[in-house]
């Protein structure tokens, strides 16, 4: 029973972070005047740019932002790459 | 006597020209006048749609921001973003130009109408003028003063007796009401008795006696000249005198 519950907890701390481990890093602007900002976030469905733009532009539009576009999605390894230029940005959204 | 009759039909062709010309040219005029202000409208129009508009700039940072993936650096952000604003501030410029510009557009229209406008009056005055010119006199004001017994007429003053003076009013009248007056019928109204107990020769004798003392004067004044004491002259330039 305890080893089952074990490997459980492994299990759902594998999912979990294989679900965490999907970023994307994005372009956004606001008009009038214009105001340009570069920012990554964490992907929370399948991990691909379609998903990340999904997700992110509700998100986006409720403080006004209009995405541009998503660069790329990467895992952790290109996280800490991009948390200098990311800046304010950085997994706000 | 002949040739006389034969300037005179000249005159009267030339006049019926003139009229006809003057149609053909207000014509002219309001389709010259028309073609400037469409001109005009044209321009400003082309002028407003291709002036670029106040998001031309923003959205060339936008593109540029997008296309380049190393755009990214939050000091590079920045710059782009002020590149952004100083557009925008050279296109508020760019606005009051488009303003100004409107507004001369308009002055040039306004300019050039009324150029138009005067070189047509100019154009009627001289054709005007030379129909004056040809006709000899021509009467733009008749004043008839009874009590000094004179006429006025343009600038010219003529001394008449009492009953001439009286003829030319009851003319002046008859004029007034656009009527033609029978010799009887003058000589009715100047005497107060019913036109059809007048004689026609009384009034032709009426009308004689004013066209003798009213074109004395005039021939005197406008061509045969009475110097005091030394003689007679033609009161015109003697470079229009012609021997047929």
């Amino acid at each position: 029973m305890k080893h089952l519950s074990y490997t459980f907890m492994i299990f759902c701390m594998t999912a979990g972070a294989a679900q965490a481990e999907c970023y994307a890093d994005y372009k956004a602007k606001q008009d009038d005047p214009l105001r340009l900002h570069y920012g990554v976030t964490e992907v929370r469905d399948d991990c691909s740019i379609q998903s990340a733009e999904d997700q992110l532009r509700p998100a986006l539009q409720r403080d006004g932002w209009q995405l541009l576009n998503v660069l790329g999605v990467f895992d952790d390894a290109g996280l800490e790459e991009r948390r200098e230029s990311a800046g304010d940005y950085f997994l706000r959204y | 006597m002949m040739p006389g009759w034969k300037k005179e039909g000249k005159v009267l062709v030339t006049t019926s020209s003139a009229t006809e010309a003057r149609e053909i040219g207000n014509k002219i005029v309001v389709a010259g006048i028309a073609a400037i202000v469409l001109i005009l409208a044209i321009a400003a129009v082309l002028l407003f749609i291709n002036l670029p508009d106040a998001n031309a700039f923003n959205m060339r940072v936008e593109r540029l921001f997008v296309e380049n993936d190393t755009l990214t650096g939050n000091a590079e952000i920045k710059l782009l973003e002020i590149l952004a604003q100083s557009g925008t501030a050279f296109s508020d410029t760019l606005s009051s130009y488009r303003f100004v510009i409107f507004v001369l557009l308009v002055f040039a229209t306004a300019l050039l109408i009324a150029a138009v406008a005067f070189l047509v009056m100019l154009v009627a005055l001289n054709r005007r003028m030379g129909k004056i010119e040809r006709q000899g006199i021509e009467v733009n004001s008749l004043i008839i003063s009874r009590d000094q017994k004179a006429v006025y007429l343009n600038n010219f003053e003529f001394k008449l007796t009492e009953a001439a003076i009286e003829t030319l009013s009851v003319l002046a009248e008859a004029r007034m009401d656009d009527e033609v007056l029978s010799g009887a019928e003058i000589e009715g109204v100047i005497s107060g008795r019913n036109s059809t107990d007048c004689e026609e020769a009384a009034g032709a004798t009426r009308i004689k006696r004013l066209r003798d003392t009213l074109g004395n004067q005039m021939v005197s004044e406008l061509l045969v000249k009475n110097i005091a004491r030394k003689g007679y002259m033609l009161a015109i330039d003697k470079d229009v005198i012609r021997m047929v």
